[in-house]
């Protein structure tokens, strides 16, 4: 239980990866890294396709990522339609996992090219918690 | 001479269909189907329904239309791989038939789509890519194929009126295509202008829900020559998979390398180059599918699909005409029944039974179907 608290509208209820929720809503990026082979994980993952452990543990990210393609959505699911429009990115994080996220409201498209620098950065909503993908100096702001 | 052909080939009138139950359309396709094929329903060994199942208000349609085609005691299951299930439908049908465990197998591709409401479809749109990871977000089937339009854009210089070039070409053959949803043809300015939808993609750029059926009758190589004068081959197969998330998938968004992947076994397989193909049908399931297509199967290189659009290249007449019964734009796309669809177009063409639209000494056909966001793609190469 827990993982519907995941994302702007959660589907899937239960999941071992659940406390990334818990992560997201103290703020923090967290991934897995398989105890195993080391592999990193983002989104995480409980299993490690690669050796079969599922021996993990939590670790944090560096939420440095730049884009590398993005759409802005105008006809949505019932659930976003309040929401139109809005952007979704597709990143690449230094640590080399990709991330399907929310953008950020404040950015506007023309600042969407592929290679964009970017941060994903840990956000609430009514629903539960997420991360988004924001500029960097917005976020390099907020910390100070 | 193949080891497994294709005896025969039926296909519904596509859109949407409130005249029609799911059983009904499937009877449509399957009863023309017979009688090209001139067999009766004793003759066939088993049948495949092929459909994304979660459109359909019948649960496993196999049930139901197995026993309305009046196809019982035989074998008949669901084949379900998204978009590409009937064309996955004949991969298995060949194996079945290759493996000498049946002579005849009935693949009836079918979809009732527009019988939901318009609050189910969307809710059901909402669940098209990886439900723990990006459903979340508010994603939609259109959302992902602008993804892959926007990283063309920016590293190709690929523009929104080249894209407009795939609806004016496919929405302009509908019009010579009585079973096309869109019998009206499109400007590009009526194309650039209607409602976006999900940047860059708006209204005329992508394929709309509908409402068909399309079976295919395949054989072993005995049975094809007793029964057929003008056999079609099935020459080469290539089926591959992506992940499904997005964030699973490497590279720079440019390319699909599932349809890569499928195509190049489907070529080994058949031991053509893609220059030998006479026609193709690709998956139009947005404007940028096409073009992406044509890269992907080797008939463009890297970022230059769209220069085919605009030299008329995959036009009637050009050097590889593509989707000239309308594609999915024009024809509509009752997912489980397209990739089937596909393939009757290609088996009348190189039958030489096109028409107005038949491409002069058609030899080699192939059809390419990607299911879902693009986890799924087959290829298929057919010989006249």
């Amino acid at each position: 239980m827990g993982f519907e608290k995941f994302g702007k509208h959660g589907y899937v209820s239960h999941a071992k990866v659940a406390p990334i929720v818990d992560y997201l809503k103290k703020g923090e990026l967290a991934g897995t890294k398989c105890l195993e082979c080391d592999s990193l994980y983002f989104p995480p993952k409980a299993d490690c396709p690669k050796c079969r452990s599922t021996k993990f543990d939590w670790v944090p990210l560096n939420e440095n990522c730049k884009l590398i393609t993005f759409t802005e959505v105008f006809f949505a699911p019932p659930e976003f339609q309040k929401e139109t429009p809005y952007l979704l990115g597709l990143a690449e994080l230094e640590e080399g996992p990709r991330v399907f996220a929310p953008i950020d409201s404040r950015i506007t498209r023309d600042y969407l090219k592929p290679g964009a620098l970017l941060a994903l950065h840990p956000s609430t909503n009514e629903n539960g918690a997420f991360y988004q993908l924001e500029k960097r100096e917005q976020n390099y702001l907020r910390k100070r | 001479m193949g080891r497994v052909g294709i005896i025969g080939v039926g296909h519904s009138r596509f859109g949407k269909r409130s005249d029609a139950s799911l059983r009904e359309l499937a009877f449509e396709a399957y009863r023309e189907a017979l009688d090209d094929a001139e067999i009766d329903t004793s003759d066939i060994d088993a049948s495949l329904v092929c459909s994304a199942t979660h459109y359909d208000k019948q649960r496993s349609p196999a049930g139901v239309v197995a026993e309305y085609l009046g196809l019982n005691p035989a074998p008949t299951f669901n084949v379900e791989a998204a978009c590409a299930s009937s064309a996955v439908g004949l991969r298995t049908a060949w194996a079945l038939v290759n493996s000498r465990l049946h002579d005849i197998v009935a693949i009836v591709g079918v979809q009732k789509m527009t019988e939901l409401s318009s609050d189910e479809i969307q809710e059901l749109m909402g669940r098209a890519g990886d439900v723990m990871w990006e459903s979340p977000f508010g994603t939609t089937m259109p959302a992902y194929y602008a993804m892959y339009a926007n990283a063309h854009m920016a590293r190709y210089g690929t523009t929104q009126e080249q894209m407009a070039l795939v609806p004016v070409k496919n929405r302009k053959y509908g019009t010579k295509n009585p079973k096309a949803m869109f019998q009206k043809p499109v400007e590009i300015e009526e194309v650039l202008k209607s409602r976006m939808v999900s940047y860059p993609l708006k209204l005329y750029d992508c394929c709309a829900n509908a409402d068909g059926a399309a079976c295919i009758l395949v054989a072993s190589r005995n049975k094809v020559q007793k029964l057929s004068d003008r056999p079609v081959w099935i020459a080469g197969l290539g089926l591959a998979s992506s992940p499904m998330s997005l964030a699973g998938r490497t590279g720079p968004m440019t390319s699909f390398q599932v349809t890569k992947n499928a195509a190049k076994e489907a070529y080994k397989m058949a031991r053509v180059l893609p220059r030998d193909v006479d026609i193709a049908e690709v998956h139009d399931s947005f404007s940028i599918t096409e073009i992406l297509n044509y890269e992907d199967l080797g008939f463009a290189r890297p970022g230059t699909g769209a220069k085919l659009l605009e030299r008329e290249e995959t036009d009637l007449g050009g050097r590889i005409p593509v989707n000239i019964d309308g594609g999915l734009i024009a024809k509509g796309h009752p997912v489980g029944a397209t990739g089937a669809g596909q393939i009757t177009a290609l088996v009348k063409q190189l039958r030489g039974e096109a028409g107005d639209l038949q491409v002069d000494n058609a030899k080699v056909g192939l059809a390419q179907n990607i299911g879902g966001i693009g986890m799924y793609a087959a290829v298929t190469i057919l010989r006249g």
